[in-house]
């Protein structure tokens, strides 16, 4: 056990190397760049060339490369070119925002895909099987950024009521705090609800159709402990990695839903990051991101293979 | 209120005022103002006003040009001399602010005499003491040797600022500039600040170096979600601020901020400027008709640039052809539903802006004609029309995306097929913006709230404005001589010269100024909109009645 | 994700049924089998069709082109002239919707033609070949899938600029990732049966292996993850549109149309925002439907594959 996870902490920093490779040189591929954007329209030659040795943008790639990598090992993120606010604290006060949404929308796709999606797969092929499965279909077929659209215009119009415009943190008011993600949470959680629902129904039904299972109905077995107790559990692991992948994606992809919605996250930062090609924000936060994502999928594999033991490779 | 400075303020008439100003060849509106109620008008006090602002990239008015720094930044300094509040939309007349009066020595030396008693905010490390011509001449030797700073050219003239004692300032020009004044009274880069402040910040870009004199002070800053603004208890105009503070929310996204005026939870329109889009503005009217309404036209130009400098458009016929072939109407109805056909200078700088039918020989490329187009298409020979292509960029919102495509659509007509190139916003303003292109490109030209800005960048060659490469002498001599007329009559007539030649040459295709709609609960009183980006004397001189 | 997949035994049952559909009598009464067992299956067919039928005959179907604009006709509701409307700029909203059609067809089996093509290259080498070349491909596809999907497409596109072939592109590329995955086990499983072995042992070359032997039997997979992938590039697109980075006018996407002049004009106009919504939906509810039937027609081992993708 221990050799699998040192062997697979050893794959996962070939990863990460490579992934900040990836990270650093993709946003310098952008045509344009930041030193253009912030003089805007009136920039003299001389000027550009001041202000790119201001902000260090004139060696030579491979050294900025290898300053920038120096300084993520020692913890150092850099400044962010435009406001010169060092990235890290950026990150700190807008990451728990993206979290939370991320998670509660998580919290609720599971709370409504898993009893429907068990629903669906023990009742298959009938009408209500149908009805969820289409439904579901439904959730992943409109928009998110439509729902949420008309999530915000038609209650302002019929009855005079909209989300709070002001983002309100959590020391200010608890309660504000967290209904202000209410919303945003559940729209963004019926799209991951009807892939989780589809996944369940889909590993319950194969796990059903095993020998073991076919041994418990035949030792005359409650409905309830067989699909219950012996054929979730089993089922639901690969669930598990879906739910890893959706972290990860939830994780930059809330751009849409925090512009709409008015919360300072991730996805905002990194979109307008990328707009302004704010270099050392879009390095920081993508690497934050794919060090998330390695990690995630380290602990999910290792859990694998704590619960199954055929999986030692 | 300090009893000595409201005193003192109130002994300026405005006879001495209007002399002051016109001797230092300083715009004066000749155009009736609104019942001057500022000033001496008693209003309610207390109140938070809450409204759409924005998240400046930094706070340093001398490293951006960027309008969210300066629209922010205007709650919490003052300028020299700044455009009147409670004026009619498009009027930009100056008057003194940090400057009490000023004189114009002679063509190349003007004189400041600063207000007494003005304190700065009550903040580390200037601690509420008072301002000096020490601060204005740090402030602008700053604003002139800050490399990279974009407004440089603003100020370009201006060779340096003399401290003369404790409230006097000189500047020195390089050459006669009657302009002067105006730029100075541009709400963008000309905030006065403090050299303690940069010398303890190192730069101006942190919030918390954001100090100057002005109606409000920043007590807080959330990055992507609001500004507080607070009154400054001794700010030195008697009685303003009215309302107790000002929460500046950002709000990017137009149905939601929509949403939250329609529900009050902001005081003013959700868009731009504090207006309502056109396209809300119907439903809205009919649900809500007590909100109050209030139409004028942008201070911006949106036009056709091109490569005069290549054939086939240093042919002025084909430019010509262009401006013959775009029905400036029909884009106007579809898209922004409420504009002019504009000349050189918007139609919003109303005092600058002549109409277009009063441009001469030069009116008639205005008008909508295909067949005339063809004409003069064949005349500069092409008969069968000729190809190439047109730039934009949705960077400036998806209204000027659908204009560029009724434009391409239009050209076709006329037998110019111009193929659509769109670009990323950042690549378009690092290339086309600054010239490099081939053949056509569209959008709005930069805003200017005196006739200078409008038109010296654009026409002036070696310019990065000039986006047409124009290389016109007569052109450049009608600029140089307007910069040195001091008689405001003789310059205006030199400026509508400059707009009757342009639409004549058709260097720019200019198309329209679009119009807009502010809009405010009916217990914002004092308020009157503007387009500049002055929102904070703005902000100071409204009260809320509730 | 893919650790059930990658240990499951290929079944040899999607060759069968390939090689059985060959003869057209065959394959009619295996259609009408599909139909009668796979109910919303053959439902999500029909859209599927209509869509392509759409997008094919669009000069004949629609009224107008599709960024004429008539004059006086501006934000016109549904009517005898217009059927579904016209827009802000007087275009009617029909022949848009009709031409977007081929847009979406174009940007999604463009982008999933990208995306299968180099999802089949890298994951059928990589598991063929196996040993150092599979690791280190396989390191690559884990960074390159550690990406959350927006962040890479945005620097893509911000990198390409505007463009519908560049849009289709991006999608593909990013798409590709997850695919390859899948693939890969599929490879790994069926690549351990002794036919593999015996056609080596009669000489055959590798490539010739990997076309002859190995394609078709994972072709199956690849028809499952390109229906699942169809929907979720529609509906990427249309996420793009709405940060401005989508299919570029005059192109009329559906993702366009919902996000851009759709949104601004809800209130006034709602019409310009509801039909494309309406075909995005019922394009994407198709080809999920199809791909579900397929799926588990084709191989029902491969349940859970795509369900993830958003």
């Amino acid at each position: 056990m221990r050799k699998y996870v040192l062997r697979r902490l050893l794959v996962a920093s070939a990863s990460l190397a490579i992934a900040s490779l990836a990270v650093f040189s993709l946003p310098r591929l952008i045509p344009g760049d930041a030193v253009q954007l912030m003089l805007d329209e009136r920039a003299y030659g001389k000027d550009l060339e001041d202000l790119r040795a201001k902000l260090g943008l004139d060696q030579p790639i491979y050294l900025q490369y290898f300053e920038w990598l120096g300084r993520v090992v020692r913890g150092q993120l850099g400044e962010s070119l435009w406001t010169r606010r060092p990235v890290i604290d950026e990150l700190a006060r807008r990451l728990p925002v993206s979290l939370e949404l991320g998670l509660m929308a998580l919290c609720f796709s599971i709370s409504i895909a898993l009893p429907v999606g068990i629903v669906a797969a023990v009742r298959q092929d009938s009408f209500a099987d149908y009805v969820t499965r289409s439904l579901a279909i439904l959730g992943l077929s409109v928009p998110g950024f439509w729902i949420a659209t008309l999530a915000v215009l038609l209650p302002a119009i019929w009855w005079g009521w909209s989300p709070p415009i002001q983002f309100t943190e959590f020391s200010v008011d608890p309660w504000a705090h967290v209904s202000q993600f209410v919303l945003p949470a559940v729209i963004l959680g019926v799209a991951s609800a009807a892939a989780i629902m589809r996944l369940t129904r889909a590993m319950l039904l194969d796990v059903l159709r095993q020998d073991y299972v076919r041994t418990a109905w035949a030792k005359g077995v409650s409905e309830r402990c067989v699909v219950l107790k012996h054929s979730l559990k089993n089922a639901l692991i690969p669930v598990v990695t879906v739910l890893g992948i959706q972290v990860a994606q939830i994780l930059g992809g809330t751009v849409i839903f925090e512009t709409i919605f008015g919360l300072p996250g991730m996805g905002r930062f990194l979109f307008d990051a990328i707009n302004q090609r704010d270099y050392p924000v879009i390095q920081g936060i993508n690497l934050l991101i794919v060090s998330v994502v390695v990690v995630m999928n380290l602990t999910v594999d290792a859990f694998y293979a704590y619960l199954d033991p055929r999986i030692r490779y | 209120m300090d009893a000595f400075a409201s005193k003192h303020f109130r002994g300026v008439t405005r006879r001495d005022l209007l002399k002051a100003s016109l001797a230092a060849g300083a715009v004066v509106s000749a155009e009736p103002l609104l019942t001057p109620r500022r000033l001496h008008a008693q209003g309610k006090r207390g109140g938070i006003l809450r409204v759409r602002g924005y998240d400046p990239p930094h706070f340093d008015p001398h490293q951006t040009l960027n309008f969210k720094t300066n629209n922010t930044l205007s709650f919490v300094h003052n300028k020299l001399v700044r455009h009147k509040v409670g004026v009619a939309p498009g009027t930009f007349t100056v008057e003194p602010d940090l400057a009490e009066r000023w004189e114009e020595l002679d063509d190349t030396t003007v004189v400041f005499y600063l207000r007494r008693g003005v304190r700065w905010h009550n903040k580390p490390p200037v601690n509420g003491r008072e301002l000096t011509a020490e601060d204005v001449k740090f402030t602008f030797d700053r604003f002139l040797t800050e490399p990279a700073n974009p407004l440089k050219f603003m100020l370009d003239p201006v060779d340096r600022v003399e401290v003369v004692d404790r409230y006097t300032v000189r500047f020195r020009l390089k050459e006669p500039f009657v302009w002067l004044v105006n730029m100075l009274a541009n709400p963008t880069g000309t905030w006065i600040v403090a050299r303690e402040v940069v010398d303890k910040y190192g730069d101006l870009k942190k919030p918390e170096s954001a100090i100057g004199t002005g109606p409000f002070t920043l007590e807080r800053y959330d990055p992507n979600v609001k500004t507080v603004f607070r009154r400054n208890p001794t700010y030195y105009r008697a009685g303003e601020p009215w309302v107790d503070g000002v929460d500046w929310l950002v709000m990017e996204d137009a149905a939601a901020g929509l949403a939250a005026y329609r529900t009050g939870q902001i005081d003013c329109g959700n868009w731009h400027g504090w207006t309502v889009r056109q396209q809300d503005l119907a439903s809205l009217k009919k649900s809500q008709a007590q909100l109050v309404y209030r139409d004028w036209l942008s201070n911006v130009t949106q036009g056709i640039y091109m490569r005069t400098d290549k054939p086939p458009f240093n042919d002025v016929r084909v430019r010509r052809a262009i401006s013959h072939a775009i029905d400036r109407q029909a884009i106007i109805e579809s898209v922004w539903v409420k504009g002019e056909a504009t000349p050189a200078i918007g139609r919003g700088l109303t005092e600058w802006s002549p109409r277009v039918d009063q441009l001469g020989p030069g009116a008639t490329y205005y008008r909508y004609d295909p067949k005339e187009a063809r004409r003069l298409l064949a005349e500069a020979g092409f008969p069968n029309g000729l190809k190439t292509q047109i730039t934009a960029t949705p960077g400036y919102g998806i209204d000027i995306v659908d204009a560029v495509q009724m434009v391409q659509r239009q050209l076709k007509e006329s037998g110019i097929d111009a193929e659509l190139k769109l670009q990323e916003y950042g690549a378009y303003i690092g290339t086309t913006f600054l010239g490099k292109y081939e053949g056509l490109a569209m959008g709005p030209f930069s805003i200017a709230w005196e006739p200078h800005t409008a038109l010296y960048g654009m026409y002036t060659p070696e310019q990065p404005r000039n986006s047409s490469h124009v290389a016109d002498a007569r052109i450049v001599s009608m600029l140089k001589e307007q910069m040195r007329t001091k008689d405001l009559e003789a310059r205006r007539k030199i400026i509508f010269d400059i707009q009757r030649y342009a639409a004549d040459q058709q260097y720019y295709v200019y198309l329209y100024s679009v119009g807009a709609t502010g809009s405010w609960r009916p217990y914002v009183k004092n308020y009157s909109p503007n387009s500049s980006f002055d929102y904070g004397n703005r902000s100071a001189a409204l009260w809320l009645d509730r | 994700m893919a650790n059930g997949v990658e240990t499951l035994a290929a079944s040899p049952v999607h060759s069968q049924i390939l090689g059985r559909t060959a003869t057209g009598a065959a394959a009619l009464s295996a259609l009408g089998r599909f139909c009668r067992k796979k109910p919303l299956g053959a439902f999500g067919g029909m859209i599927v069709l209509a869509m392509i039928i759409m997008a094919v005959l669009a000069p004949w179907i629609a009224r107008y082109s599709y960024d004429e604009t008539i004059r006086g006709a501006r934000m016109k509701p549904p009517g005898a002239q217009f059927w579904m409307g016209t827009d802000n700029l007087g275009r009617d909203m029909w022949s848009r919707v009709v031409y977007g059609a081929r847009i979406s067809v174009t940007v999604g089996f463009g982008a999933v033609l990208i995306a299968q093509a180099l999802a089949a290259c890298i994951g059928i080498t990589s598991g063929y070949f196996g040993g150092r070349y599979d690791i280190c491909v396989q390191r690559i596809v884990d960074a390159w899938q550690s990406f959350p999907f927006l962040v890479v497409i945005l620097s893509i596109m911000a990198v390409l600029g505007p463009g519908l072939l560049n849009v289709t592109a991006a999608l593909g590329v990013v798409g590709a990732a997850n695919a390859s995955r899948v693939i890969r086990g599929t490879t790994i499983s069926v690549a351990q049966n002794v036919y593999i072995e015996s056609a080596r042992a009669l000489g055959a070359g590798h490539l010739r292996i990997m076309v002859r032997h190995i394609l078709p039997n994972v072709a199956a997979t690849l028809i499952v993850l390109a229906t699942i992938g169809l929907g979720a590039f529609i509906l990427a697109e249309s996420a793009l549109s709405f940060l401005g980075f989508g299919v570029p006018p005059p192109y009329p996407s559906w993702g366009g149309m919902l996000s851009g002049s759709g949104r601004a004009f809800f209130l006034d106009a709602p019409w310009i925002a509801i039909y494309p919504g309406l075909a995005i939906s019922m394009a994407v509810f198709g080809f999920n439907m199809l791909g579900d039937a397929l799926r588990d027609v084709l191989d029902p081992r491969l349940r859970g594959v795509g369900g993830g993708v958003r």
